[in-house]
């Protein structure tokens, strides 16, 4: 089948071995899997959304719209990857990852509205992405409010009402489940 | 892309030039911004390996340096990837995760690291202990042939080998050094045990999980780390769902179940004690399949009484899935240690006074559990309680905590035994091995599977081994009625019976037919060969058959994958074909 070449240059397996915490061999996985996703009669090397959302790894996890959105550089976000957008993603989900790499991207997928804190309404839209979409599942008003009142209370420690990367970052890291919960291997 | 370094990158890029390589590619790598930030930052090695080059140096060196450095750093990444050939299992711990998650993971990581632990005791025990003894020659009082018995009850031939305690004599071994075969069985398990408890990797773990866990309360722990990110599989991410909205309140039924749960326990350790008296006994006769009755029901025991306690579970719904794990495993911790108690008691108490060399007798009881634990929940146990488990909720944290307390008693008993028995270690580490590999594939299958599985093993080795015996029984000329009993008194074989009758239906009308039909089909070889061949050649047809329609299949699916994908194609092409 023609197309796009299937072969990275040496140099550009190293560079990104340097740059990500990627290991050759995953490079290499993901440039064979990003080049299965992308469209071959097209010109432009961006990926959209939708097929990116086709992935096995991230149809079916709830926050695969805002992990597209955090690492995408397209200038209208879109949410379309690069193969380096692809590969900054697999390099904050991946094995060798540090805390407060991982800390930091989490930070920015749970921000719904991309202001830099996490207030009330970032916190309501992350538990209402965990509970479901069902009448059944979903928490009613009251033991929302009690929900988020405690989380508050728990992380914000300059008591603003919002939890900023630093106090994000801080409960985390008391957590031992998150870096090993927070992983996406191909 | 906004990037939230807090020095200029100017400052950023002069900060990292002055680190050494390794540090400065994790710094680098740890940097929140994204790939073609960090390039056009001036961040990438090569600017700073140009940088180098630009130093007052003199051309050979810079470009000396410049080699020995990049060789490191691309020898250290290749490391990588050799390491997933070398390290064991690598492979399949992460289609494990993948496929079942991170908590799943962790059993299997546990039971990588203890065949690691077990591996290595194994190893310090051997090279210390027992081939020092196997160089000196063994110890042997009498001489019993090797029968298969053994490998289950540990006695007989293996009771004066290094296995055992008994195996061993105490004197000094005259080589080019003295060896004090005392000194080193003692200092050899002491030392080996202590440092166990003194275990660096133990510690950490310890330290990671238990104290910095009670510093972070339910809820935000639920909220922004319990997602796993590493699920695959759709079902699993719907009932993880579930569960996280889950939430009821029961007091009163508390108290009941606990009552339950203690008087089970009380009642097993009562059993026990009871056998281990009669266990006494028997062995005095020296019969040693029966000394196999003590290990099965202290097994059956801790197998069945949790599932008796999962069903004082169902009537009382508890407030969160976490708790019932908890208590769950509370109320299992103390039956095996309950019943694991009433054992030391009696090895350390009551059979010394009783047997000689009794410290050989201790070594071939753990033995002989260990081997017991190993069959019965191994092989039987474990598909039913992935069936039980399967229909009850919360069930994947349930299996995980019992599948882990199994390997931790298996543990218990080697440690244990490891003063009497040296090389237990390795009957361990076969355990441990076999264990993964089996319960990789139970982990996996559905109930309903699970039921398919049951019913061929019911059908494939219990019917059939079962329709040979009796076909065999039957049709012997070495297997004689007994005289005094049975219907059958006074022939030579079963199958006369069938002769005799047929002989006498000679006499009657159409007689001679059916006796010649007898004589020279049904008791003929040759009919019986010609028959087979027959079944086996129309098998094999039947299966080529199979296979080609497997291939019809296999190209009918690609067909309609093609006229899916181009439908103005195929309609073209058939536009043109009716030309």
């Amino acid at each position: 089948m023609g197309g796009a070449a299937s072969q990275l240059p040496k140099e550009m397996v190293s560079e990104y071995q340097e740059l990500t915490f990627l290991t050759k061999q995953e490079i290499l996985l993901a440039h064979k899997r990003f080049s299965e996703l992308q469209d071959r009669d097209s010109l432009s090397s961006r990926v959209p959304m939708e097929k990116i959302l086709t992935m096995p790894e991230l149809k079916s996890n709830p926050f695969r719209r805002r992990i597209c959105h955090v690492f995408s550089t397209s200038e209208p976000n879109d949410g379309s990857l690069t193969f380096e957008d692809f590969l900054d993603l697999l390099s904050a989900f991946s094995d060798s990852a540090t805390l407060e790499i991982k800390s930091h991207y989490a930070f920015r997928i749970f921000d719904f509205d991309d202001d830099g804190t996490l207030d009330a309404g970032d916190l309501e839209k992350l538990v209402n992405c965990l509970t479901g979409d069902t009448d059944e599942t979903r928490l009613n008003p009251e033991e929302m409010r009690q929900l988020i009142k405690n989380i508050l209370e728990e992380s914000d420690i300059d008591k603003d009402g919002t939890v900023n990367l630093s106090e994000f970052q801080h409960v985390i890291s008391r957590s031992p489940d998150f870096v090993s919960s927070f992983k996406i291997v191909l | 892309m906004c990037s939230d370094t807090v020095l200029s990158e100017p400052e950023l890029v002069a900060d990292l030039g002055k680190m050494p390589i390794r540090a400065r590619t994790q710094a680098i790598r740890t940097l929140p911004m994204s790939i073609d930030d960090k390039r056009t930052g001036g961040l990438s090695e090569k600017h700073y390996l140009e940088n180098l080059k630009q130093m007052r140096l003199k051309p050979l060196a810079s470009s000396f340096i410049v080699w020995v450095s990049q060789s490191f750093s691309r020898c250290h990444s290749s490391m990588a990837t050799y390491r997933t050939l070398v390290v064991l299992w690598l492979g399949s711990l992460k289609e494990i995760q993948a496929k079942f998650g991170t908590a799943v993971l962790s059993y299997f990581l546990f039971l990588k690291w203890l065949l690691m632990f077990n591996f290595f005791s194994f190893l310090v025990n051997l090279s210390f202990i027992a081939v020092p003894q196997l160089v000196h020659g063994l110890n042997r009082t009498s001489s019993v042939s090797f029968r298969g018995l053994e490998l289950l009850t540990g006695a007989g031939y293996f009771n004066q080998t290094v296995l055992f305690y008994g195996g061993y004599n105490g004197g000094v071994i005259e080589t080019q050094l003295e060896y004090n075969m005392q000194l080193a069985y003692f200092f050899t398990i002491v030392t080996y045990l202590t440092v166990s408890v003194l275990s660096r990797s133990m510690a950490r773990s310890f330290q990671r999980n238990v104290v910095e866990l009670g510093s972070v309360t339910g809820t935000v722990s639920l909220l922004f780390c319990s997602w796993d990110f590493s699920v695959s599989d759709i079902k699993a991410i719907q009932s993880h769902k579930a569960r996280l909205s889950d939430r009821t309140k029961h007091f009163s039924l508390h108290l009941v179940s606990w009552l339950l749960s203690l008087v089970l326990t009380a009642g097993s350790c009562a059993a026990v004690h009871f056998l281990c008296q009669v266990n006494l006994k028997v062995s005095e006769l020296v019969s040693e399949a029966a000394t196999l009755l003590l290990p099965v029901v202290v097994t059956l025991i801790i197998l069945v009484v949790p599932i008796l306690f999962s069903l004082i579970n169902k009537m009382d719904p508890f407030p969160s899935p976490r708790s019932v794990v908890y208590i769950t495993m509370l109320r299992n911790v103390l039956l095996r240690m309950s019943v694991l108690g009433i054992l030391c008691y009696y090895w350390l108490t009551q059979v010394p006074n009783k047997i000689p060399c009794w410290e050989s007798f201790v070594g071939q009881d753990v033995y002989r559990l260990i081997v017991m634990d190993f069959l019965l929940s191994a092989l039987g146990f474990s598909f039913f309680r992935q069936i039980e488990c399967g229909k009850s909720l919360g069930a994947p944290e349930f299996d995980i905590a019992r599948n882990v307390l199994d390997l931790i008693y298996g543990q218990t008993l080697a440690w244990i035994g490891m003063y009497f028995s040296p090389l237990l270690p390795a009957i361990q580490i076969i355990k441990l091995f076999i264990t993964f590999y089996m319960k990789k594939v139970l982990f996996s299958f559905s109930a309903a599977q699970m039921e398919t599985v049951f019913i061929a093993l019911l059908f494939f080795p219990s019917l059939v081994g079962s329709l040979a015996l009796v076909a065999y029984t039957i049709w012997r000329y070495i297997l004689k009625p007994s005289l005094q009993c049975g219907p059958f008194q006074g022939l030579n074989t079963t199958f006369q019976a069938v002769s005799v009758w047929v002989d006498g239906l000679g006499s009657k009308p159409g007689g001679p037919g059916a006796v010649w039909v007898f004589r020279n089909v049904i008791q003929s070889t040759v009919f019986f060969f010609l028959s087979s061949m027959a079944v086996i050649i129309l098998q094999y047809f039947f299966w080529q058959a199979i296979l080609g329609q497997k291939q019809h299949i296999g190209s009918l699916r690609k067909q309609i994958v093609s006229v899916s994908l181009f439908p103005f194609a195929s309609r073209l092409r058939s536009l043109f074909l009716s030309i």
